[in-house]
């Protein structure tokens, strides 16, 4: 009978000390391990739809106006100039860009949030609200927008295994990838995305990507995958735009930065920056 | 006797599934509770030492003689309408120790090998590695240093509560504030910082932050504190530096930009920038 209490109470004791671990600890194993560090699979220059290529192999489902714009930028760069493209002014790239993951990313997964850190241009930072807020009606306008997510188990096993994003409240400008596809400047953009592992390769992380947006004939959907790194980072390396960004805008001309500083012009002919506040 | 296997199997179940549990859950509970939005404590310009007045010279910098003629020089610089030694005007990242005046919103987000800590001002957010790491051979040098960190139980309660750090591998040029107040040219900085929540307000977290540069005669240590934001979802603002900066630099000289995006001086009487690669005519 001794024994048979003692069992009982060891019972009890592993039940309450289990009880009260699992409250305090972030069970992980409900959860993708989405953790570490991410670099864009695939080769060639990072594009929004990396399975075609840049420009207008995109083959961006753009309304006619929003063509007429993009066909100018490609016609001022191939001037030689930079067509306001915002990455020339050390701007953040946003969202949906930063998805390309020109450089690697590193996600962090809390059960109530989930952060993904991009330094590529700007030291971006995505919070992905997990924690069940709604949209704030006022928050302010960002180049990275505002992010809800969802987790989802999609296969019933008791685990999430998606995360189901949406992203909105957006200031502009902001491109697709660095080719000059621009989105609309009114920036009612909306992005949604699921994010997942590859269910045969746990070290591929997919992403779909659906922008929403008034300079598209209707939303556009792309799929992008990263690779996740293997063996620890020891280091990360220190992107600081302003320090290599050798353009810079007056007026609303560029022009680029010679070794020592000096201005020159970037397309042919291009007249001198405009003087007037400075007196004989 | 069945009865008292099934539970003695329970039991056994229960231990090892705890077990099992912890190897693959990040156990938060061993940490200090750092969540949550913070912003500095003091009132006034963001500032090195806080317990002092003011920048500049009113930090009371042990600084070698050469270096105060350094201060000295920037003061004077900014004066005439210039950026002296301060470097951030262009967008270039504070860097040691000066991100740590926290100059906009900070949260620390703590997981198992890596201590984050983000704040969104120019190029401020580090990285403190606390996974055993040795320091490597070749440390890239960058504005926000390499760092290794230590948790550390100093009430012996089981669980962590100070984060002692160590920062090294810098380039410059880095300054404590916006007067410019220097670091040594060559950049062998070494800070140390000891980060734990104060004990009398858990809404207070206190950096001891000592910095060993050769611009010093001794190190230089500074009680920087932190408060907690209480707010349940607090605001994160984007700051971007490149957005409306008007500041720019051409040839080495500081210019600055109208409101409709031209050029200007910066100072009374500067001249144009030298446009020795244009050979058309001014518009």
């Amino acid at each position: 009978m001794r024994i048979g209490h003692s069992i009982s109470a060891l019972a009890l004791a592993a039940a309450l000390v289990l009880a009260g671990t699992a409250a305090r600890a972030f069970d992980a194993a409900k959860y993708p391990d989405f953790g570490g560090v991410w670099t864009r699979a695939g080769s060639g220059e990072p594009r929004f739809d990396p399975s075609k290529p840049p420009g207008r192999g995109q083959e961006a489902p753009l309304t006619a106006e929003h063509r007429t714009t993009f066909e100018a930028i490609l016609q001022d760069i191939a001037e030689g100039g930079k067509a306001d493209l915002p990455a020339y002014t050390c701007l953040a790239p946003g969202m949906p860009m930063i998805m390309n993951a020109d450089v690697p990313m590193e996600i962090v997964v809390f059960p109530e949030i989930t952060y993904i850190m991009i330094d590529h241009i700007y030291e971006s930072v995505r919070r992905i609200f997990t924690d069940g807020r709604p949209f704030p009606r006022d928050a302010e306008p960002a180049f990275i927008g505002y992010s809800i997510g969802k987790w989802i188990d999609t296969d019933g096993d008791g685990k999430y295994d998606v995360l189901e994003v949406e992203t909105r409240n957006f200031k502009g400008p902001r491109v697709y990838d660095e080719s000059g596809l621009t989105l609309h400047p009114d920036d009612m953009s909306v992005i949604k995305e699921r994010i997942y592992l590859d269910k045969a390769d746990r070290n591929l992380l997919h992403n779909e990507v659906t922008v929403i947006d008034n300079g598209l004939s209707r939303p556009w959907t792309v799929m992008k995958t990263y690779t996740r790194e293997l063996t620890r980072r020891t280091s990360w390396r220190e992107e600081v735009c302003a320090e290599v960004n050798g353009h810079v805008k007056i007026g609303m001309e560029f022009y680029k930065l010679d070794p020592n500083g000096y201005l020159m012009p970037v397309k042919r002919n291009q007249g001198l920056p405009d003087l007037r506040h400075f007196k004989e | 006797m069945l009865h008292r296997s099934s539970i003695a199997l329970a039991a056994l179940a229960a231990v090892l599934l705890l077990t099992a549990g912890s190897a693959q859950a990040f156990d938060e509970s061993k940490y200090p509770d750092w969540k949550g939005q913070w912003r500095r404590a003091e009132p006034g310009p963001p500032r090195y030492d806080p317990s002092k007045p003011g920048t500049g010279f009113r930090q009371e910098a042990p600084l070698t003689e050469e270096y105060k003629a350094v201060l000295e020089a920037s003061l004077a610089d900014q004066k005439d309408g210039g950026q002296g030694n301060d470097p951030t005007y262009t967008c270039v990242s504070p860097g040691m120790p000066r991100v740590m005046s926290v100059y906009d919103p900070m949260e620390i987000v703590i997981t198992e090998g890596t201590t984050h800590i983000l704040i969104q001002h120019v190029h401020d957010s580090r990285r403190i590695f606390t996974d055993g790491r040795a320091w490597p051979d070749y440390i890239e040098p960058s504005f926000v240093g390499y760092s290794i960190g230590k948790w550390v139980d100093t009430d012996g309660d089981g669980r962590y509560d100070t984060l002692e750090v160590e920062t090294r591998g810098f380039r410059g040029p880095r300054a404590y504030d916006a007067t410019g107040l220097p670091l040594h040219r060559d950049n062998e900085s070494v800070f140390k910082e000891r980060i734990h929540l104060d004990k009398a307000d858990p809404k207070i977290l206190i950096n001891e932050i000592t910095t060993i540069d050769n611009a010093l005669t001794r190190p230089w240590t500074a009680v920087k504190r932190y408060r907690r934001a209480d707010v349940k979802q607090p605001v994160w603002p984007e700051a971007v530096c490149a957005e409306g900066n008007v500041h720019v630099e051409i040839g080495g000289t500081n210019y600055m930009l109208s409101a409709d995006g031209m050029l200007m001086p910066a100072r009374k009487g500067q001249q144009p920038p030298n446009l020795r690669h244009f050979t058309t005519p001014a518009r």
